[in-house]
């Protein structure tokens, strides 16, 4: 198992190449020139001089290969740059909002399970019931409204007409609920659907009968059989989403003012500040490398028979 | 039993609880900090901007934002309406014949928020900090010709140019970099462009409390030397999407949006319509024009720029996309700005027969059973950028490709980013492109040397004009004007020939909005397009 984990880490390393050579070559495909973005932000008249000045302070007077090369370095070093626009290090910017980030996410993400575990347990147990029915339509709806329509109607309705919760903001519990709803809905739209499927499945495996013939309790062979068994496949649809997560919170960090990442970040593209968006695309694919590797080493964890497969395949 | 405890439950029940813990956590932390924001809210004004408030840097530009600067930090001199200069911290100026020695006499009793005189030797200090920044501020006419500056005596204060600038003053009124920041805000080495201290000013606001990217409250500065504010406190909470700004008006959370642009047109329409709110919508503050690029073969005939400009309903359309917030407009600056009222120039109505008529007299003839006119075999096609993010320009855009399409040109339109846009304007790779001037208090000498500039747009795009060089000359020679009729006589004839070879063709004027609970009273725009509204604000 140890040595599964070594490789699983050591193959993060080439993505994690891959990830910073399409950022670094994301600066070659723009339109606009960073040196010129960057002075376009600081308010500076651009002379030839100065734009030559700025070219070669940022390296991109360097060939292509030089430039990947002292990305990489840099980035290992935890040196993003510095931010055209408030000329702050990127890091010291990502570090103050990754925390709102991370609450809401974490947040959507608790109620998420919280609202699709028993939902789809229920709804696969009691096939064409009226809960059944009931995910069906939650998750048509999770599936299909865009978030910042949902996070729109989600304010009008429970913040502006009924007045329970604050338009926008960040502080107290209150404040995290519908952006953390808005986030969710998605979510337990596409687990629900997952739980229930997978639960149908256990539900035809041999295994039930046999339980039930051993005159094992119904409610245990639910519980610590099938619910076991059946959460695998919505673990790693779990794992596969963390990263989405993230990138979710963009939309809906907007649209509920959420003081995240996020939202830092379309005001980045907005200002071309190029550092930060670099950043951004890099601390993405990191989460999506990470939050995958995790979810395999709970999968392993839960079902050992996965870290065994590994090892026949050594 | 349902539940055995096992290591694997204990794992999955760790990860719930660290999850359930970690959110409970940045609640409570921040909460906290809510509290304390929360006093009472009685004789508070709260606002949303699309932005945090920025650093508080009297000095420096991006992040922070103008109408912060201004509610801290005060110039020397003031723009009033119809383009006034009025004295602020400098109660009189005198300017020597040569047009080179500006000498100010300040206002005495005036203390900095932290209880800090105001005097001359302050106002030389903030001079001499900008200056040793040139490289960020060459943009702003006036300081590149600085000469030097002296303190004459505790409240007199001088500066030398170089050579005669007339837009000296009108330059002083802007809100960055020249305002005054006091002695405890320079850090210790004296150079604020990498910060400052402390947000030190002398103006009637104060910046109380700031969470980044939450809110700014500021309060009213009690010990200010000119009229003190109605309300105590200002809140300005920072909410990006402006949908959001509509519902938290709606709700209550907000008592005024104001600005360019804040909330959509429908929106704002909407909200009007309930009568549940009051409006206001503000004089022009710029003009949105198209520049026809004559660089161009097809746009160098100035019969086909003027077929353009009869071609297409500018009432019709400027009504229909704005929902009649921005007027149409017939001069390419606004009429309120100084030296623009007095500009002789034919107003362009819309006339699809003298259209039709100059295009034919250019060559460009429909040919039988087609709908593109042609001249050579050639088809008269033009291609107009817009910003892709601008709805207003995205629909003029549409409206222009169905207008003149009724009189056979065909006009294709690219959306683009803004920053795109400003490059490709800049390197001349362009057709026709959106423009608004800078307004109040850059124009319109800002505008007029925007246009003389080489590598801007402008310069190249009138380049079919046969006076340009006349035009240059002219510009050029305007801000060394020291007499007053002189340099309304040169504005009147740059801006008349500007706008009568119609390279640069003006849509509509551009306006503020502002709308606000009906407790809001006595609000006014500022005539300084960048400086805040509030001091007269008071709320019932």
């Amino acid at each position: 198992m140890g040595t599964y984990i070594i490789k699983r880490i050591m193959s993060i390393i080439p993505v994690f190449l891959l990830a910073a050579l399409l950022t670094t070559g994301m600066i070659h495909l723009s339109p606009v020139d960073p040196a010129e973005a960057y002075l376009t932000a600081a308010h500076i008249e651009q002379t030839d001089e100065i734009l030559a000045q700025k070219r070669h302070e940022f390296g991109l007077d360097q060939p292509f290969f030089m430039q990947y090369v002292n990305t990489i370095m840099k980035i290992c070093q935890l040196d993003f740059g510095i931010s055209y626009v408030s000329n702050k290090p990127v890091w010291d910017e990502v570090i103050y909002r990754i925390p709102a980030t991370l609450q809401l996410a974490l947040g959507s993400l608790f109620l998420a399970v919280l609202v699709s575990v028993p939902l789809g347990f229920f709804a696969g147990v009691k096939k064409n019931s009226a809960i059944d029915h009931f995910s069906r339509l939650l998750s048509f709806f999770g599936a299909s409204i865009p978030s910042f329509w949902l996070g729109y109607i989600l304010i009008f309705f429970f913040s502006v007409k009924l007045d329970h919760f604050p338009v926008e903001g960040i502080g107290t519990w209150q404040h995290l609920v519908l952006p953390s709803v808005t986030l969710a809905l998605p979510l337990i739209a596409m687990y629900t659907r997952l739980l229930r499927t997978s639960i149908l499945e256990n539900l035809q495996e041999p295994y039930v009968l046999f339980a039930r013939t051993r005159g094992i309790q119904e409610k245990t062979i639910m519980a610590k059989h099938i619910l076991r068994l059946a959460i695998s496949p919505m673990i790693t649809g779990l794992g596969m989403n963390l990263g989405k997560l993230l990138t979710g919170t963009i939309i809906v960090e907007t649209v509920f003012s959420w003081p995240g990442f996020g939202r830092y970040f379309i005001e980045a593209i907005f200002n071309r500040d190029i550092p930060i968006i670099q950043c951004y695309v890099l601390i993405a694919a990191s989460l999506f490398i990470l939050s995958n590797l995790l979810v395999d080493l709970i999968q392993m964890y839960i079902d050992p028979r996965i870290s065994r497969k590994e090892g026949q395949q050594r | 039993m349902f539940y055995t405890i096992s290591r694997r439950n204990i794992l999955l029940t760790s990860i719930f609880i660290f999850l359930l813990s970690s959110m409970l956590l940045g609640c409570t932390n921040a909460s906290d900090e809510a509290s304390t924001s929360k006093d009472d809210n009685e004789n508070m004004l709260t606002i949303a901007w699309p932005r945090d408030v920025g650093a508080m840097n009297p000095h420096v530009y991006n992040p922070s934002q103008l109408f912060a600067q201004s509610m801290v930090y005060e110039p020397l001199v003031s723009y009033g309406t119809g383009g006034e200069l009025k004295p602020n911290l400098a109660e009189s100026w005198e300017i020597s014949t040569d047009g080179k020695v500006y000498t100010f006499h300040l206002r005495q009793n005036v203390k900095f928020s932290d209880g800090t005189s105001f005097n001359a030797d302050i106002v030389k200090k903030n001079f001499d900090t900008v200056l040793n920044h040139m490289e960020l501020h060459s943009w702003l006419g006036f300081l590149s010709k600085i000469a030097s500056t002296e303190v004459i005596d505790e409240f007199t204060f001088k500066m030398t140019l170089t050579e005669a600038y007339y837009p000296t003053i009108q330059e002083l009124a802007v809100v960055r970099p020249v305002r005054m920041l006091g002695e405890a805000g320079f850090p210790a080495d004296g150079d604020t462009s990498k910060g400052v201290e402390k947000a030190v000013g002398s103006g009637p606001w104060i910046l109380d409390e700031y969470k980044q990217d939450e809110y700014a409250i500021f309060t009213r500065n009690e010990n200010y030397w000119g009229e003190l504010p109605k309300v105590e406190k200002i809140k300005v909470k920072v909410i990006p999407d402006a949908e959001t700004r509509v519902l938290a008006f709606e709700k209550g959370e907000l008592d005024l949006i104001y600005g360019e642009g804040v909330i959509s047109l429908d929106a704002f329409k909407q909200l009007e319509s309930t009568g549940k709110y009051e409006t206001t919508i503000s004089d022009p503050v710029a003009t949105r024009q198209l520049v026809l690029n004559t660089t161009r073969e097809t746009l160098s005939d100035e019969r086909v720029r003027q077929a353009l400009h009869y071609g297409f309903n500018k009432e019709a359309m400027v009504k229909g996309i704005t929902s009649g917030l921005e007027e149409s407009a017939d001069f390419i600056l606004p009429t309120n700005l100084p030296y623009t009222s007095d500009i002789d120039v034919e107003s362009i109505d819309y006339d699809v027969k003298k259209a039709e008529a100059l295009l034919d007299e250019a060559g460009w003839i429909l040919p039988k059973g087609k709908s593109v006119r042609e001249k050579d075999g050639k088809p008269l096609e033009v291609e107009m950028m817009y910003d892709s993010a601008e709805s207003i320009q995205k629909a003029m855009a549409e409206t222009l490709q169905s207008e003149w399409a009724a009189i056979g040109v065909k006009l294709n339109i690219v959306g683009v980013e803004l920053a795109v846009q400003v490059q490709r304007f800049k390197d001349n790779e362009f057709e026709i492109n959106f423009f608004s001037n800078y307004g109040a208090p850059y124009d319109p000498h800002t505008f007029i040397n925007i246009v003389a500039k080489e590598g801007f747009g402008f310069n190249e795009a009138i380049s079919a004009y046969p006076n340009k060089a006349e035009i240059l000359k002219q510009i050029a020679l305007i801000p060394q004007t020291t007499d007053e009729a002189e340099r309304q006589q040169l504005y009147t004839s740059v801006l008349t020939s500007l706008q009568d070879q119609g390279a640069i063709l003006p849509i509509s004027y551009i306006k503020k909005t502002a709308i606000y609970q009906k407790d809001v009273t006595n609000f006014n725009f500022s005539a300084n397009r960048d400086e805040n509204p509030f001091t007269g604000i008071s709320i019932k």
